[in-house]
């Protein structure tokens, strides 16, 4: 049961992350930018980002597109080359033909088979409770905690 | 169909420059460079010089814009700046405030 309800809470937040804020941009193959990005809405690079990101939406790089930038953003999605630290308050995908290069932060990282990355991987995530024996064996509500 | 969109909400500061075609719905500061032209739509917001192909502006601009090719200003329009093009056209409705220099 609580699996049926994180799922149905992820979902949404989800849905409004991507759709109620409206904006969206698209920086073309062709167009090269240094400096700050930031704003509400997702963003699409296939071309060149140079400085810093900073997004309440969905930074995707796709195949071509390249970022040497630190990032914030609520999701990413990178087919392309990114270079700098990643910070997401939701899900990060490194697709099959990405170079990454720096940390990555996200509520949940997916690495795909053809990817290539070079950093560290950071994301929560929930251990067995036969492995939370000795870490948690102080903490009177361990049960409950790590739901 | 543009290639770049920056689309409402969204901010950049700093410079761009792109070899095609560049749509404003939001708000870009810097500077613009865009050799296949520039659209600032109604809603949008550009700070920055320019320097484009063909330029149409129905939002808001501050800067000074020299474009190859015509400029034209729109309806509901607010361009606050000195304009140097081929052609220009401003058309009713449109606010502008700078000056015009055409190759004569």
């Amino acid at each position: 049961m609580a699996i049926a309800q994180t799922r149905t809470s992820s979902a949404t937040s989800r849905h409004a992350g991507s759709s109620t804020h409206g904006g969206q941009a698209v920086i073309g193959a062709g167009t090269r930018i240094r400096g700050r990005v930031t704003g509400d809405g997702d963003v699409t690079v296939h071309g060149n980002v140079e400085g810093e990101v900073n997004l309440r939406g969905e930074l995707f790089i796709a195949e071509g597109g390249r970022v040497v930038s630190d990032v914030n953003a609520e999701s990413l999605r990178i087919a392309g080359a990114l270079q700098g630290d990643v910070t997401a308050t939701g899900d990060v995908a490194i697709l099959a033909g990405a170079k990454v290069s720096g940390n990555v932060r996200g509520a949940s990282v997916t690495l795909d088979d053809g990817a290539e990355m070079d950093g560290r991987l950071d994301a929560d995530f929930v251990l067995p409770r036969e492995l939370l024996g000795g870490i948690g064996a102080h903490d009177e509500d361990g049960p409950t905690a790590h739901r | 169909m543009a290639s770049t969109v920056i689309g409402a909400g969204i901010t950049i500061e700093g410079e761009i420059s792109a070899d095609e075609e560049i749509v404003v719905q939001g708000t870009v500061r810097g500077k613009l460079d865009a050799r296949e032209g520039v659209i600032v739509e109604a809603g949008g917001t550009v700070e920055a010089d320019i320097t484009s192909g063909p330029l149409t502006v129905a939002g808001n601009v501050t800067g000074n814009i020299s474009s190859s090719d015509r400029v034209d200003l729109q309806s509901g329009a607010r361009v606050i700046g000195n304009v140097k093009a081929t052609r220009i056209t401003i058309a009713d409705g449109a606010q502008f405030k700078g000056n015009v220099d055409m190759d004569v």
